[in-house]
């Protein structure tokens, strides 16, 4: 297993999409959290304007799933289906006898540190640097950073549910293609199901998935018994999506 | 006792109600180069893949190394080093990081490993050159530094000369043939091109339309192909008589139909005719016989029901 994950982080390293994207979130949040320092661009709500944070509101934006999907689907598309497609490298991997469980988690436990840097830790240091740098260092108070913390930390926890959607979208597919248009499709009717009134069963599934606490745990307050629900949704969604996603590539063949 | 590396046993692949595979029986013994000939499509890659771990049997059993338990035969596999139709290359990556990736994932201890197998298959050269940009033949060398870079005990070649000039082919056969000798390597190497197996198979497996019609080792199999004068006389016995006291040979056999097989007095045919007349046998039949390896497979497969 060991020597799986080293593996795929040498290829993650090697892995120019993952460059491009990290270059483009990097500068792209850069430049929103710029605008909106300098007040070029003004948000008027967001769950960190709520929070107080408002020097930060351009984070809202990197942590909306159909804005961040791009990247990390782009990423799950061009670092792990183009092994089934284009190179069939992933032949290499199994017809060495490696067990193919550890080979998807070792997958999903790379791209999952990928997509965090380039979706979440990028977005998240640029921020804070511009806001240091800009000269509004004061918002980083002990309470505006434990909330950051505990929002953060939630948030990250929502987000390997949500990696390992795409990890089993990217060997489902085979195809980095398919895997960034069934990614986006994903997160249009996620957006869709949110926006648009619909059956109350459909509403409970929602607040109850991992695409609605992806906000609600941005929110200025949260009980004990969300923060709990938030961690339980989390860590369900994770364990079903891995186990689905370890029996669909047990059961692959190989082509 | 030779000790066995691959045994399938009823080895049945179906893709919906298509048949790939048919009740395969291959055994292949420690030391073996064994030639897994048969048309394209006539699933040869369907049996490698199985054997490899790339796709499942519908029924049977693989035995690899002499393991059997489908959930223990990955350890079996890590023993092996294979290429499955072309080689699996990352593009964007040089030869040496390539090779780097696979010893990362087979956990060799230290890098030596990588430059002695690049000057192994002539790949020292390349430098920084990424592999897509690699020639057809360099890609194939490329494939096989891979499959051999964990000095694997056996080798599972797919059609490895595709892509390679006679050049690289010669080179090729040398290699395997100066593994399969210093290392003790067994092999398995499909091919679709008999005459490119002749000068390195031992034993060989004949697939045809997803069936094996034949395992035959190489002493067998040039036994069949040799040349002979073909006698067929109204009288067998009294024939092969006149053969041993007349014209003074005991190589030749006499099949189950009465023919007879003269592997003796090839570039004498008169000889043998005159020897047979004067003993009062009737000639139905007299040629000069032997199947190339190539017709020798035709025939094999024409028989099977084309």
């Amino acid at each position: 297993m060991i020597n799986q994950v080293k593996a795929e982080l040498f290829k993650l390293q090697r892995n120019k999409t993952f460059w491009v994207l990290l270059f483009i979130a990097t500068l792209l949040s850069a430049l929103l959290h710029y605008l909106i320092i300098i007040d070029w661009w003004k948000v008027n709500d967001s769950v960190f304007v709520r929070a107080g944070l408002d020097e930060l509101s351009g984070l809202t934006a990197f942590t909306t799933p159909i804005f961040f999907n791009l990247f990390i689907g782009t990423l799950a598309g061009f670092f792990i289906s183009t092994e089934f497609s284009q190179s069939s490298v992933i032949k290499n991997q199994i017809m060495t006898g490696g067990k193919r469980s550890s080979i998807f988690i070792s997958k999903y436990l790379i791209f999952t540190i990928g997509a965090i840097m380039i979706a979440i830790l990028i977005p998240l240091l640029t921020g804070i640097f511009e806001v240091i740098l800009l000269g509004h260092g004061e918002i980083l108070n002990v309470h505006n950073l434990v909330y950051l913390s505990r929002a953060f930390g939630l948030y990250i926890l929502q987000f390997i549910g949500y990696t390992a959607i795409l990890v089993l979208l990217a060997i489902a597919t085979e195809d980095s293609g398919k895997t960034i248009i069934f990614s986006i499709l994903i997160t249009i009717v996620m957006y869709g199901v949110e926006m648009v009134p619909n059956l109350p069963i459909i509403s409970t599934i929602y607040k109850n998935s991992i695409f609605y606490q992806f906000s609600a745990v941005f929110q200025a307050s949260m009980t004990n018994v969300d923060i709990l629900k938030a961690i339980l949704i989390a860590g369900i969604t994770f364990f079903i999506v891995t186990i689905i996603g370890i029996v669909v590539f047990n059961k692959k063949e190989i082509k | 006792m030779s000790k066995s590396i691959l045994r399938t046993n009823h080895l049945t692949k179906k893709y919906g109600n298509a048949i790939a595979l048919e009740d395969i029986n291959v055994s292949i013994q420690k030391g073996d180069i064994y030639g897994f000939i048969g048309q394209n499509g006539a699933g040869k890659s369907t049996m490698l893949r199985m054997v490899t771990g790339l796709s499942f049997p519908t029924k049977g059993t693989i035995e690899l190394f002499g393991e059997d338990n489908p959930n223990k035969i990955t350890d079996a596999q890590k023993r092996m080093g294979a290429i499955i139709e072309s080689p699996a290359l990352f593009s964007n990556m040089t030869a040496y990081e390539n090779l780097e990736v696979h010893r990362l994932q087979k956990g060799i201890p230290g890098s030596a490993c990588i430059q002695k197998t690049l000057e192994l298959v002539g790949l020292t050269n390349t430098g920084k050159k990424k592999a897509k940009n690699l020639s057809l033949g360099m890609k194939q060398r490329l494939g096989l530094a891979i499959a051999l870079l964990s000095d694997p005990e056996f080798l599972i070649l797919d059609e490895p000369t595709n892509g390679l000039d006679p050049m690289g082919i010669v080179e090729l056969r040398e290699l395997m043939k100066k593994l399969n000798r210093e290392k003790g390597l067994t092999i398995l190497i499909s091919s679709h091109i008999l005459s490119e197996l002749h000068q390195l198979a031992t034993r060989y497996g004949i697939i045809h339309k997803g069936r094996l019609l034949e395992e035959i080792s190489a002493n067998e199999l040039n036994e069949k192909c040799r040349q002979h004068l073909r006698i067929k006389v109204d009288q067998p016995t009294k024939g092969a008589t006149v053969l041993e006291s007349v014209i003074g040979t005991t190589d030749f056999e006499v099949m189950p139909d009465g023919t007879m097989k003269l592997y003796d007095y090839l570039g004498r045919v008169r000889r043998v005719s005159k020897a047979l007349t004067e003993a009062g046998l009737v000639i139905e039949h007299l040629s000069q016989n032997g199947d190339s390896l190539e017709s020798y497979f035709s025939s094999l497969v024409g028989g099977a029901g084309e």
